[in-house]
């Protein structure tokens, strides 16, 4: 049963190790797009041609072709930069892009809006100050996630220190992304094979996404079970001792479509840290070989482990690397969003978790940081729930960025709902949406606010995550409340995702309206309120009384739906 | 007996006498004179072609004319019509083509001129304007003349181009007749009336002859045709604003069908269109003067007069109706009356010292209200019957007032269907080459770039892949791409060869179409040695001025030659066209 390649194998084939057209396609500036081709490979430098949707209607007949720009973005390992870093970045989006930075749910920092004409410019004022785009889309490895826990300096140093590894050594070796980003002369004639070769990809890549997570119980930040390989900290007095190793996560599903679904990893196994990069290694050369290169829908990690079984998997791993893992240790997650306001480290140094709404930073915003990253001497945290921490701030520096925060009034928290929402990106710069998200759950929540408020929930922690599509990128699957687009203001409703990110939720009402998502939930919110046990969560509460029923595995998302 | 006498000589039947005797005997001397001069011309007009021969000593006369948009042109035109009437042997001659040594034999010369730019000539009587001025220009005695200068009170150096040559004519040894007659935007009856006047005066020596009017043609084309004293009202087919909804400014495609009005344009012509005043801003000067009852008025408001241009004199005239000292002082000293000027408009001036006005007054204050010219975008071969333009609106804010462009506000708030008073005005020397294969040069920031999409369309139309390459330029690449798919698709046919672009306010640095020009220098000298006809049409402030200073530029860095000599001579080669405003 060989099913063709699908038409991006052959693109990523042609590509001269991802250089394709693109060279030529940027000296034209008739049009601010590129070539169909080539949109495709961008995705390996970071950059995505998009075009601002809400103006769609009206440019034709303006004769304007549809209002090309361009998302880049970043690769932070761990969400980790200084302030002159963050200066620079904002410098850029002023100047090359919208205005605007966007903080995601995978700890870096994404651009829109960039006009082709200004990408170069952008992208070396990005290697300028010394960070890079370099593989944060494509079929390769992503941009490696970590805790964003600065509070325990020596765990969150060797997460992050292991993120830069992983991503490191997970590195295209391609040279194009310089080549054509940063010299901006050498186009290599078509035919001339480049010097260079992927050792670990091979010339087609890998046969889609893949990305990892680095978690530091109790925080379960990075929703590490979302992801196609993770490892989640073990730590003995204090010391991290080795990870558990996961595999075969993912949110991306498609309507209508039963045999695809969001997958919680499996745990597989304990390894020592040292031996971490080997294995991540191994597991990306058996996706490469292993993943399905036919069907771009069933290509990822989590669906080659589904057809494959994972004791096969295993076995292959064990193969590959010379011995098998030892058992998996216990661990013990307490929550997925994270702890906002001030904290102190162990070290002495004291953090600020700043609520950023859907991690957009424009306008006021972007000002009060800026005041903050010219007198902040620490580093600046994106964490994987798209806010920021104003990390390591000195003793004798807290009080001036402690003013700073009050004068900008960003001192004061959200209320328990908004402080752990997520919205994913969607419209007008997302190509994929079916409905908007970014822009509107912020009003829901408002909406959803008063109804809590009315059965006195206001403080109560509740995850809510929406996103415009069912691809999942704000990982709504693994929320209390998860929200999915279906069409323009119609939402399909899940409940019942762990609080802590290890339990996927459940569909609960298909197609609601804005307006009639409230009115399903807040009678919910008043009995939860009434009858719910101590310390219990709305999530638990919904499957204890039968709301809706607990997903136990991935594969069984669409089973037991009442909706 | 004498009558009886001459009865009888008298080869007209009483009945056909009877009106001619009654018509003689009501007229004055001077219609007797004409009447005389009428019927010789009436024989020779019917008389065989040998007898026709022009009595041989005919005086001569050259009327030489500097235009842009065409006024002087087409007052040239009607002058030598004029003097050939009054015997004179006319020939009309473009300053463009003049030359400084053919001028000294001319005999009887009459000048028609406009200004430009600030105080400047029109562009193709730069280098004639400037041999004239210049040190070595030869003596012009025994040259007889006359100026005629069109201009507009609202520039500072009002009629400046027809004032020099008046000037400079009498230094180099030629006799003045008459006084340079300065003529505002309303030129069309007091310019006629001087050139009859004058052309009287001169022609008063030589014994009037033959009065040529033409019996037998039928009557002149132009007559029937809609001109800009009879336009068409043309309805607006097409009315879209081509920025996007967040462009920070609106320039309008607006198509115009000509359909049943025998109006003919050629890519390179303009449409001049008659504006209405907005009618808002008619109420604010008819309230401010306390005349909002007078309906007549309000009329005449509405599309005779100019409401919105503040010239200097109407400073000063103002001031002395109502009796305004501080106005007086202001309309009196032209640095005052600048700054005065700056972002004011008539309606400001009546602000600035209310005053209840007769009509009469309010409308004896006002200029009448000019056309506007807008360069057609459309190529006829391509669009027949419709004319298509690219309207930028003038719009900004001061005083606390929202002001907007004449006829570019009034077409912003047309909508389709509605109608638009037009004429054709033709521009002969802003043509594609006659040669397929030459090249063309074209730039055209902003709606510079309306007449080289007509350009496009004539190409595409002929099936013509002439090598041809656009310079744009607008604010942001998003917003602001004018006709950008029309661009893509003549490039895609291969029809435009290349296309260069400048947004200004993309990026953090200016970047406008002579940078583009100067990163491209070696192909654009290339070109240009190769013969291609260079274009540039928009903004005459600024874009003109910096494109040219560029070219130049260009020019000595590739070739070590004097870039300003080389433009010259491209200009005087009919190489270097420009249509600014
Ligand atoms: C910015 C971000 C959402 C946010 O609000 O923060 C995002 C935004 C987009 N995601 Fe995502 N994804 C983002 C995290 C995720 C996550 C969450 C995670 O990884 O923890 C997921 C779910 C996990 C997973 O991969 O399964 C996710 C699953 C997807 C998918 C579905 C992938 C799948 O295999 O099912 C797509 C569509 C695709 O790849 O075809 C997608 C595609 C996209 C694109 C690039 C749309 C596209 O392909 O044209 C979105 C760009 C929108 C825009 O205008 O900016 N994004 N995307 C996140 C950027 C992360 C980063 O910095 O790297
Ligand atoms: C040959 C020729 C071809 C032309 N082709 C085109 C064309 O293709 N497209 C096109 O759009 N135009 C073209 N023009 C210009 C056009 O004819 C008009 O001059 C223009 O549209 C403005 O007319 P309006 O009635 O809208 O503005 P008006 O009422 O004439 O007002 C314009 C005046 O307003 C004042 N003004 C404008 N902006 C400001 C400001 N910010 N602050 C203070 N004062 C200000 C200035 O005094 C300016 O002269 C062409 C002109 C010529 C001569
Ligand atoms: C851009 C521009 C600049 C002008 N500059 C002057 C000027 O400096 N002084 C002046 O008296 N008239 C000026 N005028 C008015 C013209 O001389 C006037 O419109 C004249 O009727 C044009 O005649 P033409 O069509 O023969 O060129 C200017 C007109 C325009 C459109
Ligand atoms: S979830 Fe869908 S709509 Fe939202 S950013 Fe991802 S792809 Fe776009």
């Amino acid at each position: 049963m060989t099913k063709p390649p699908s038409a991006n194998e052959g693109i990523k084939a042609a590509s001269r190790l991802l250089r394709g057209g693109i060279a030529e396609g940027l000296r034209d500036r008739i049009t601010g797009g590129l070539a169909a081709d080539d949109q495709q490979l961008t995705k390996f430098h970071g950059i995505y041609q998009q075009d601002d949707r809400d103006l769609r209607p009206e440019r034709a007949k303006k004769k304007l072709e549809p209002a090309y720009g361009f998302m880049a973005r970043l690769r932070v390992p761990g969400g980790v930069m200084t302030g002159p870093q963050w200066l620079a970045m904002e410098r850029i989006a002023r100047e090359r892009g919208n205005g605007t930075l966007r903080l995601t749910t995978r700890q870096t920092i994404q651009f829109h809006g960039i006009l082709k004409g200004n990408l170069q410019a952008a992208i070396r004022g990005i290697h300028a100050a010394m960070m890079d785009t370099i593989a944060a889309c494509g079929d390769v490895n992503r941009n490696v996630i970590a805790a964003a826990d600065p509070q325990r300096a020596g765990a969150h140093k060797g997460a992050v220190d292991l993120a830069r590894r992983l991503g490191g050594h997970l590195l295209p070796k391609s040279r194009a992304w310089h080549e054509i980003w940063i010299d901006g002369e050498q186009v290599v004639p078509a035919g001339d094979a480049p010097a260079e070769s992927e050792p670990i990809y091979g010339p087609t890549y890998l046969p889609r996404k893949f990305k990892i997570a680095i978690a530091v119980p109790p925080t379960n930040d990075v929703d590490v079970f979302a992801h196609d390989l993770g490892f989640i900290a073990i730590e003995q007095d204090g010391r991290c001792v080795g990870y558990d190793v996961t595999v075969g996560g993912g949110m991306g599903m498609t309507h209508g479509e039963p045999d695809t679904f969001p997958r919680t990893a499996d745990v597989i196994g304990f390894c020592t840290p040292d031996e971490a990069v080997d294995i991540a290694e191994k597991v990306v050369t058996i996706q490469r070989d292993w993943g399905d290169r036919s069907d771009r829908k069933h290509a990822r990690l989590k669906y080659t482990i589904e057809r494959e079984g994972l004791d096969r998997f295993v076995a292959e791993l064990a193969t590959r690397r010379g011995r098998a893992l030892a058992p998996a240790r216990p661990y013990a997650f307490a929550r997925s969003g994270d702890a906002l306001g001030w904290s102190e480290g162990d070290d002495g140094r004291a953090h600020f978790s700043l609520f950023i709404e859907n991690g957009r930073v424009g306008g006021a915003l972007m000002a009060a940081l800026h005041a903050i990253a010219e007198v902040h001497r620490g580093e600046f945290v994106l964490t994987p729930n798209q806010n920021l921490i104003i990390a390591g701030v000195a003793p004798g520096e807290r009080a001036a960025v402690a003013a700073l925060l009050g004068e900008h009034g960003l001192a004061n928290p959200a209320g328990g709902l908004r402080r752990n929402a997520m919205a994913c990106v969607a419209l007008p710069t997302c190509g994929l949406a079916l409905a908007e998200s970014e822009r509107s759950l912020p009003g829901l929540v408002t909406q959803l606010e008063a109804a809590l408020a009315a059965s006195g929930l206001a403080e109560d922690e509740i995850t809510i995550r929406m996103t415009g599509c069912p691809n999942g990128c704000a990982r709504p699957y693994l929320a209390e409340i998860g929200l999915v687009g279906r069409g323009p203001g119609t939402y399909h409703l899940y409940l019942g995702g762990a609080f802590d990110g290890t339990r996927l939720n459940k569909l609960f009402r298909r197609d609601l309206k804005e307006p009639e998502i409230v009115a399903t939930l807040a009678p919910l919110f008043s009995t939860y309120a009434a009858e719910r046990r101590p310390g219990e969560r709305f999530s638990d509460f919904a499957i204890r009384t039968g709301v809706v029923a607990a997903t136990t595995a991935g594969n069984r998302f669409h089973e037991d739906v009442a909706a | 007996m004498a009558s009886s006498q001459a009865t009888a000589m008298i080869p007209f039947a009483e009945e056909q006498l009877a009106p001619l005797r009654s018509l003689l005997a009501d007229s004055s001397a001077e219609q007797r004179t004409w009447l005389s001069g009428y019927i010789a011309g009436f024989q020779a007009a019917n008389a065989p072609a040998a007898a026709a021969a022009p009595p041989a000593a005919k005086p001569a006369l050259t009327v030489l004319y500097a235009t842009e948009s065409g006024n002087s042109e087409a007052l040239a035109a009607s002058a030598k019509r004029e003097a050939g009437k009054l015997g004179f042997a006319a020939r009309v001659l473009d300053m463009a083509d003049a030359s400084l040594d053919g001028l000294a034999k001319a005999g009887n010369l009459l000048v028609i001129a406009s200004t430009w730019g600030e105080g400047d000539p029109p562009q193709r009587a730069e280098a004639f304007f400037a041999a004239l001025m210049a040190s070595d220009a030869p003596p012009l005695a025994g040259l007889r003349y006359a100026v005629l200068a069109l201009g507009d009170r609202a520039y500072a150096k009002f009629c400046e181009t027809g004032r020099r040559i008046d000037t400079r004519l009498a230094e180099l040894g030629a006799t003045r007749l008459a006084p340079v007659e300065e003529c505002d935007l309303d030129f069309e009856v007091p310019a006629r009336a001087w050139i009859g006047t004058t052309l009287r005066e001169l022609g008063a020596e030589t014994p009037a002859s033959v009065i040529h009017v033409d019996f037998m043609r039928p009557p002149a084309t132009e007559a029937a045709a809609h001109s800009r004293a009879r336009p068409f009202a043309a309805e607006i087919a097409e009315l879209v604003n081509l920025n996007s909804s967040r462009s920070t400014v609106r320039n309008f495609h607006i198509a115009l069908s000509l359909a049943g009005s025998g109006l003919a344009y050629e890519p390179g012509d303009a449409i001049g269109v008659l504006p209405t005043n907005d009618p808002a801003l008619v109420d604010d000067v008819l309230r401010a003067a306390g005349l909002d009852h007078d309906d007549a008025l309000r009329a005449a408001l509405a599309t005779r007069h100019d409401i919105t241009t503040l010239t200097q004199p109407q400073i000063s005239a103002y001031a002395a109706l109502v009796g305004d000292a501080k106005l007086a002082a202001i309309g009196a000293d032209p640095l005052q009356a600048a700054a005065f000027r700056a972002e004011r408009q008539f309606i400001d001036l009546l602000d600035a010292a209310p005053h209840k006005l007769a009509a009469e007054q309010l409308a004896g204050l006002l200029r009448p209200l000019a056309p506007r010219l807008y360069s057609v975008a459309s190529s006829r071969k391509l669009v027949d019957e419709t004319a298509e333009l690219l309207v930028a609106e003038v719009a900004w804010e001061a005083h606390g007032r929202a002001r907007r462009g004449v006829a570019s506000g009034e077409i912003a708030r047309r909508r389709v269907g509605e109608t638009l008073p037009a004429y054709v005005q033709a521009n002969r020397h802003f043509r594609l080459p006659d040669e397929a294969e030459r090249p063309v040069l074209m730039i055209g920031p902003g709606t510079g770039v309306a007449p080289f999409r007509a350009f496009m369309q004539e190409q595409e139309a002929l099936g013509q892949k002439r090598r041809s390459w656009l310079f744009f330029g607008a604010r942001q690449f998003t917003h602001d791409f004018l006709y950008q798919l029309d661009w893509q698709e003549w490039l895609r046919a291969g029809l435009l060869t290349r296309m260069d672009v400048a947004f200004s306010r993309d990026q953090p640095e200016k970047q406008y179409v002579q940078d583009r020009m100067w990163e491209q220098r070696r192909d654009l000298f290339a070109w240009l040695e190769e013969g291609a006809v260079l274009y540039v049409c928009g903004d005459a402030a600024a874009m003109a001025k910096d494109v040219h200073a560029m070219l130049a530029r260009i020019v000595a860095d590739q070739s070590g030659r004097d870039g300003e000599a080389y433009l010259r001579d491209l200009v005087q080669a009919g190489r270097y066209k420009r249509d600014v405003y």
